[in-house]
């Protein structure tokens, strides 16, 4: 059983006094005891010896009559003596005081020698008690006999009994007055301890407002009398001033807590006001509590601070799409980045406490190792490109691995940054093969310049051959072929000065529509021919743009043609002109049925001299020209192969490709010559 | 917790431990009884000392003189206290007393009375074989310069049969012209035993204003009391000392076995003269009825009739 502080104490004070009082019992009746039989003793001594010496006259005298007569004296002056007797020089019998006869055992019970004063004895009758005592009566040396007196030890058991019932019943009386007070004063330490123990509670529990400290009797503004009511102390009816902060008597210090006290000791508030101990427990529980709030207060704010800034470091760190990660010294992963689990496949979680070795292949890991560990040696950062082979394909990375260094500058861990470049790897080859399709184009548009003049020169004399050959003979045949051939060179010879030197466009609002109507017109016949029907999807209204009407049919034809040979046999060849409102944009696609387009082909398609066509059939050119036509009409062209099912929904078809312009409407296209007129006047 | 109570426990125990300790008592069977019966012996010669002392003292003045004199005589002599001086001298007229230690006035009246014989008479202290009384008052008592200063006054006496202490004064008192009745008060030592002493006590305690004793009392209380508060201011004559009286009808055969071996005690030998000094005794010499004459006149002046109980 565990006890309180207050039964503690109760037990404790009860236990010392109880403990007390049998000391005190004990001791108490043992020295009464002792002092009663002692007296009793001197007293049975007095007696004897004093009898003995009033025995010497009569023994002498041989008076029988005197000597019964004292010893009958004797036993009457105390109700506790028994008997008295004399034994004569040779020990016999001489006088008593017994009814009927002396009793023979008592003559040798108790002998006293003659040097002897008295010898005392406690006698066993069976009945009672009796201390004997034997005092010799003698006249110089000369010994005339024995005296002897009897005092029963009930007498003074009965006093001891009273003697240890009164001790007790004081005693008790003691310890229940002790008691009493002592519980009162008890109380005014366990009330306080009581106290101070529920507000300990309390504030563990989070409840730091809790007033411990008893109201003051007396406060100090009424004992100084002074009336600032600024003052802190002012007011404060639990603590004493001298526990406060910036109090504004004159008399107080400010300054550490016993520099203060050092002058409170001479003040008349602290020695009027000063409590015991407990008290001051209690106020500086309380200050303590105070200080704690406020502490716990800045503390949450911190906190809050920190979990902000935590998290919008973590918002940050996740939303940059490179792949951050920080490693200790033993370069175990301390926090990764959102982008870093995704490219590692894993949760947080599962890379915290890891190392590489847990996360990689072993060779990689080793290399990372590696690295790492000359960067925490020499405190160096490291900057590399690096690749690896994904699902997708190899994918390069940019990694910037940097020391973490604490405020004394030694190094604690390792920061690695890395960055996806795929893309901007392909941006980049994609430029220098622009590039270098840029200066083949120049080449080829002077070859072609050089060329064409002899070609007309050639065309023009095989037609004037022609003329003058009559039709159906050999000679002819064969100038009909020279004169094909030289104008599909012409042909070719025109498409790379198209490409390659801009010409003059007439920009003028147009309805798309006629153009691709137009365009349409003309091949559709031909189409049929090869059963590849043409279906028009022409929204009812669509807005002007802002164009050169035949660069948007020419765009058109090469998509339709483009279209037209990728259908093997029979097919269909859907044309549409709608407008998204959203973007402001006229659309037009141009959708086959055809086998499509290989995916690690598409990206190509728009390269010049770039060709999925037999040698004679396409120069590679078309599409770059469309191209370039769509860009200089501020728009955009787009291939899906094969395209979206909800285009080829109505067709019931699943395959093919899928060629979108989005064009700007007349305003933004007004807009765009306004605002950027050089890009589209630029020859 | 446990600690504590092991202690509380401990202390309590030890307590109770304390309390019940019982002295160690004899075992005595009191109905076992048997009456008290004195032998009296037969062949006992009794010797006894006229008590002017308490007979303790008397006792311790004679008792090494009776065990010489049973050593001596072979006789079996015992020391018996008689407690007043009426007693002593019926006791030897009864028989009972067979040595009589008497003063001179007891002497001549158990010799006039009933036949007793001196046979040996003792030397006082200083030799001489007479002693005498003396008349003291306070030293501080101013009213009694001389003898006539004692009429109108309080006289205190040992006994009405004490010859140094009563009876030679009386005597001196009379030659001198001063009765019984010119004195307030006479009274005497209430008894038994110590009556030289209480006479001196009471004089020192200013209860009476004169007093009679024999001459070396003083000496015996001067372990008591001051001495020197106590004044002599007269002695009386000289008169025979102390006598050794033998009963009549005493074995004559007995007496002078008694007689040969008091008479053979002599001071100078170192254990004689522990026995004499003890007894306040110097010497003992022979001694007859004769030498008691003087007294016997003295008796007759102060109107002492021998036969008759003093008044």
């Amino acid at each position: 059983m565990k006890f309180g502080f207050r039964s503690k104490i109760y037990l404790g004070m009860f236990s010392l006094l109880l403990l007390l009082g049998l000391v005190i019992i004990f001791t108490v009746s043992r020295i009464m005891t002792n002092a009663l039989l002692e007296e009793n003793r001197n007293r049975g001594i007095s007696i004897g010896t004093n009898l003995a010496a009033r025995l010497i006259e009569p023994v002498l005298a041989i008076d029988f009559f005197r000597m019964k007569t004292l010893l009958d004296e004797t036993v009457r002056s105390g109700d506790d003596i028994s008997y008295a007797f004399f034994l004569d020089d040779k020990n016999e019998p001489l006088v008593h005081t017994f009814k009927g006869g002396f009793p023979v055992d008592l003559k040798r019970a108790n002998e006293v020698e003659d040097q002897e004063k008295y010898r005392v004895r406690l006698l066993d009758t069976g009945k009672e008690r009796i201390y004997d005592y034997a005092v010799p009566v003698l006249i110089g040396n000369d010994r005339l006999g024995t005296t002897r007196l009897g005092l029963q030890r009930t007498r003074v058991q009965e006093a001891v009994r009273r003697l240890m019932w009164s001790t007790f019943l004081l005693t008790g009386v003691v310890i229940l007055i002790a008691g009493f007070f002592g519980t009162v004063l008890a109380r005014t330490v366990t009330r306080p301890i009581k106290v101070l123990h529920q507000s300990a509670e309390e504030a563990l529990r989070g409840n730091l407002d809790a007033k411990t400290a008893p109201l003051l009797k007396r406060n100090c503004w009424e004992i100084m009398q002074c009336g600032k009511s600024e003052c802190p102390a002012f007011g404060d009816v639990r603590h004493r001033c001298w526990y406060l902060a910036g109090t504004l008597c004159p008399s107080c210090v400010e300054g550490e807590y016993a520099k203060r006290m050092e002058s409170c000791l001479h003040c008349s508030v602290y020695r009027k006001c000063s409590g015991d101990e407990i008290q001051s427990l209690a106020e500086s529980f309380d200050s303590m509590t105070l200080s704690v709030k406020s502490h716990l207060l800045e503390l949450k704010n911190t906190e809050k601070i920190l979990k902000e800034q935590r998290q919008l470091l973590k918002t940050i760190l996740d939303a940059t799409p490179d792949f951050v990660s920080l490693q200790d010294c033993e370069y175990v992963y301390q926090a990764v980045n959102k982008a870093f689990c995704e490219i590692m496949k894993r949760k947080e979680e599962d890379i915290i406490g890891k190392t590489d070795f847990d996360l990689f292949l072993a060779n990689r890991a080793k290399i990372h190792r590696l690295e790492d560990r000359k960067i925490l040696e020499t405190g160096e950062p490291l900057i590399k490109r690096d690749s690896f082979k994904g699902p997708q394909g190899r994918r390069w990375i940019h990694v910037v691995k940097i020391p973490v260094r604490d405020a004394g500058g030694k190094v604690v861990g390792l920061l690695c940054s890395s960055r996806d470049i795929t893309e901007f790897k392909r941006v980049q080859e994609k430029l220098a093969q622009s590039q270098k399709m840029e200066s083949v184009g120049q080449l080829v548009a002077g070859v072609a310049h050089e060329i064409n003049t002899p070609l007309g020169i050639i065309l023009g004399y095989v037609q004037l051959l022609i003329e003058e050959i009559e039709p159906g003979t050999q000679n002819y045949q064969d100038l009909q072929t020279v004169e094909k051939q030289a104008k599909i060179c012409r042909k070719i010879v025109s498409d790379l000065l198209r490409f390659s030197r801009h010409t003059e466009s007439t920009m003028k609002p147009l309805d798309v529509r006629e153009s691709i109507k137009e365009v349409l017109a003309v091949v559709e016949h031909a189409y049929r021919l090869d059963r590849v029907s043409i279906v028009r999807r022409f929204a009812p209204e669509l807005p002007m743009i802002v164009g050169d009407k035949d660069k948007i049919k020419q765009a058109v034809i090469n998509l339709v043609n483009n279209a037209f040979d990728a259908i093997s046999g029979e097919g269909v060849i859907t044309v549409g002109a709608g407008y998204d409102p959203t973007s402001a944009e006229v659309v037009i696609t141009v959708a086959d049925t055809g086998a499509g387009i290989p995916p690690e082909k598409i990206d190509r398609i728009f390269d010049p001299f770039f060709t999925t066509k037999p040698v004679d059939k396409g120069t590679g050119l078309g599409l770059s020209v469309t191209f370039g036509i769509i860009q200089e009409h501020g728009g955009e062209i787009e291939v899906e192969s094969p395209p979206p099912r909800e285009s080829l929904a109505a067709e019931g078809v699943f395959s093919g490709t899928l060629f979108t312009i989005h064009l700007p409407v007349a305003d933004q296209a007004g807009k765009m010559e306004t605002e950027d007129g050089k890009n589209i006047s630029s020859g | 917790m446990k600690g504590f109570a092991a202690v509380f426990i401990s202390i309590g125990l030890l307590l109770l431990t304390g309390c019940s300790q019982e002295e160690p008592a004899y075992k005595v069977d009191l109905d076992k009884r048997k009456p008290v019966i004195k032998n009296e012996e037969t062949d006992v010669i009794t010797y006894a000392y006229l008590p002017q002392y308490s007979h303790k003292e008397s006792y311790q003045r004679h008792h090494l003189l009776v065990e010489y004199l049973r050593r001596e005589t072979g006789l079996n002599i015992k020391q018996i206290f008689p407690d007043t001086f009426d007693k002593h001298m019926e006791m030897v007229g009864q028989g009972k007393i067979d040595i009589s230690f008497s003063n001179p006035f007891v002497y001549v009246k158990i010799a006039h009375r009933y036949g007793a014989m001196a046979f040996a008479r003792i030397l006082e202290a200083n030799g001489n074989p007479h002693f005498r009384g003396q008349i003291i008052c306070r030293a501080d008592n101013r009213d009694i310069e001389a003898l006539s200063d004692c009429r109108g006054k309080r006289w205190i006496a040992v006994d009405p049969s004490s010859a140094g202490g009563y009876l030679f004064q009386l005597g001196y008192f009379i030659s001198r012209g001063i009765q019984k009745e010119d004195f307030i008060e006479i009274a005497f030592s209430p008894g038994p035993g110590g009556k030289q002493e209480k006479v001196v006590l009471s004089i020192w305690a200013k209860k009476y204003d004169l007093g009679s004793i024999r001459e070396g009392t003083l000496n015996v209380i001067a372990d008591r009391i001051d001495i020197g508060e106590i004044r002599v201011f007269a002695h009386t004559p000289w008169y025979p000392g102390w006598t050794y009286a033998a009963r009549k009808g005493l074995v004559p055969e007995t007496v002078s076995k008694v007689r040969q071996a008091l008479l053979q005690l002599n001071y100078s030998q170192s254990d004689h003269r522990r026995i004499m000094e003890a007894a306040d005794i110097t010497g003992i010499i022979s001694s007859k009825d004769q030498d008691f004459n003087p007294v016997r006149e003295l008796a007759a002046q102060i109107g002492m009739r021998l036969e008759d109980r003093p008044k």
